[in-house]
């Protein structure tokens, strides 16, 4: 094991090769698998084995940049990536962003930032969770009571109802099939790139649920088109970061072998699972991540970053499980139906 | 008289040179801010090094060498990496995948 040590100079740390390919599979899995970043996995697994926090913060940027090109790419092969959408919606982001650094500037002066920050994460993560479970719940019991209903598109109310809204310019986003105001993938924008910039976070796991319920996504095309986003969140977040050096490009490398190999993974396992159960499996990672940041509120650090760690290893056990099981699901019917065919 | 008149003489002087002395005040003085500027200025900046003094040749001490000559180049080098080793991985990871003969054309977006 000792061989597999690596000495990091930027990070002036030494870390187990092996170690990071492991956390950047992990990563890369759940990434691919629900269209976010991870940073919430990547930056407290990195802590934990010694890197100091801007530089595991920096790292991980870099790293998903690489990541969500990997994840990107196989997406947009299943026609997950509604490209229209992701730039309309990347405009509002922009904007957003600059809107929350504002508004965190000026918390900051009131001397509010820290407490206030970490109250709004703690209950947006509570709220997009609960939402998530409550509309999967919904859509289980509508399913019991008419089982045969099952290839018609489900979408939240709400999503209709934003997308009968007529302010021009009234634009079509095939991929997703839906029409609504330009306006709209844009506001969404920048309230969830606002958000964002508030919490700190790359915001993956605002914008995938925003794009089903607000936009109405398919949840495919959410993941696919949320990837997109994250891909130049994390280039930016790269570059940036490492102009003011706090990106170890070497552990940046390790963690993207890895997580190419994971991403590829989560993407495909997409193909067997259907939407609402991705959705299912989104809201649990959610509430982890509530809890993991309940323990850091109540200053156990320590205990949190181990929860998280553990969770990401987990979850990504289950997708993994789910798509062997959905390929060796599919090898069986191509066998049956080859042996079908024969007189 | 002599005195009275060179002290006459001096004080002409003196007046005849407080624009110049003023000047020499301020360039000294606005010399002096600028180097304190700069001074406290770099005192204040802080340099990131990595030790690569033990480190044998190759990537690693290359990557390093270039954290410490430029932050522009290192940054540049950390998104040319990232995107080519994305794209590399990529496109290699998916060749993988199509050994295992799995349809990886577009999808039913069912939920």
């Amino acid at each position: 094991m000792d061989m597999l040590t690596i000495y990091l100079p930027i990070a002036g740390t030494e870390m187990n090769a092996l170690l990071l390919l492991l956390i950047g599979a992990t990563v890369g899995v759940c990434g691919g698998f629900f269209g976010i970043g991870g940073a919430w996995i990547v930056t407290p697994a990195l802590n934990i084995f010694g890197f100091p926090m801007p530089y595991a913060i920096g790292t991980d940027l870099a790293h998903m940049g690489g990541k969500s090109i990997v994840a990107t790419i196989r997406h947009s092969k299943f026609g997950n990536v509604d490209m229209r959408l992701a730039v309309a919606m990347m405009v509002g982001t922009m904007a957003g962003i600059e809107l929350g650094a504002k508004l965190v500037m000026a918390l900051e002066r009131h001397g509010l930032a820290e407490s206030m920050i970490r109250t709004i994460y703690i209950v947006f993560l509570f709220l997009i969770g609960s939402y998530v479970l409550y509309d999967y719940r919904r859509h289980a019991r509508r399913q019991a009571a008419s089982p045969g209903d099952r290839a018609a598109p489900v979408r939240a109310t709400l999503a209709q109802r934003l997308q009968r809204i007529n302010l021009p310019p009234m634009v079509t986003f095939t991929t997703s099939r839906i029409r609504c105001s330009l306006w709209l993938p844009v506001l969404v924008g920048l309230v969830t790139g606002a958000v964002a910039s508030v919490l700190g976070v790359g915001g993956g796991f605002i914008r995938m649920p925003a794009l089903i319920y607000l936009v109405g996504c398919p949840t495919l095309v959410a993941v696919g088109t949320d990837l997109f986003e994250v891909m130049v969140t994390g280039a930016y977040g790269g570059f940036t970061y490492g102009l003011k050096g706090r990106v170890d490009l070497l552990a940046a490398m390790w963690m993207l072998a890895g997580a190419a190999v994971g991403a590829q993974i989560g993407a495909v396992a997409v193909k067997y699972v259907r939407g609402y159960s991705i959705r299912l499996l989104f809201a649990v990672t959610i509430f982890i991540a509530w809890a993991s940041v309940l323990l850091k509120q109540v200053r156990l650090q320590l205990l949190s970053s181990v929860l998280i760690l553990a969770a990401g290893i987990a979850i990504s056990g289950v997708i993994v499980a789910l798509l062997v099981q959905g390929m060796l699901r599919e090898r069986t019917e191509a066998r049956r139906a080859a042996g079908g065919k024969t007189p | 008289m002599n005195r009275a008149a060179g002290s006459r003489r001096n004080r002409a002087g003196a007046g005849k040179a407080w624009p110049g002395a003023l000047a020499a005040w301020a360039t000294v003085s606005l010399a002096a801010d600028r180097l304190w500027a700069e001074g406290t200025a770099e005192a204040a900046r802080v340099y990131n090094v990595a030790d690569s003094r033990g480190m044998e040749a190759g990537p690693s001490k290359w990557i390093a060498d270039v954290y410490n000559t430029s932050s522009w180049q290192y940054a540049v080098l950390v998104v040319a990496v990232m995107a080519l080793m994305g794209l590399l991985l990529g496109y290699g990871t998916d060749r993988l995948l199509r050994l295992l003969r799995l349809n990886l054309g577009p999808l039913d977006h069912h939920e």
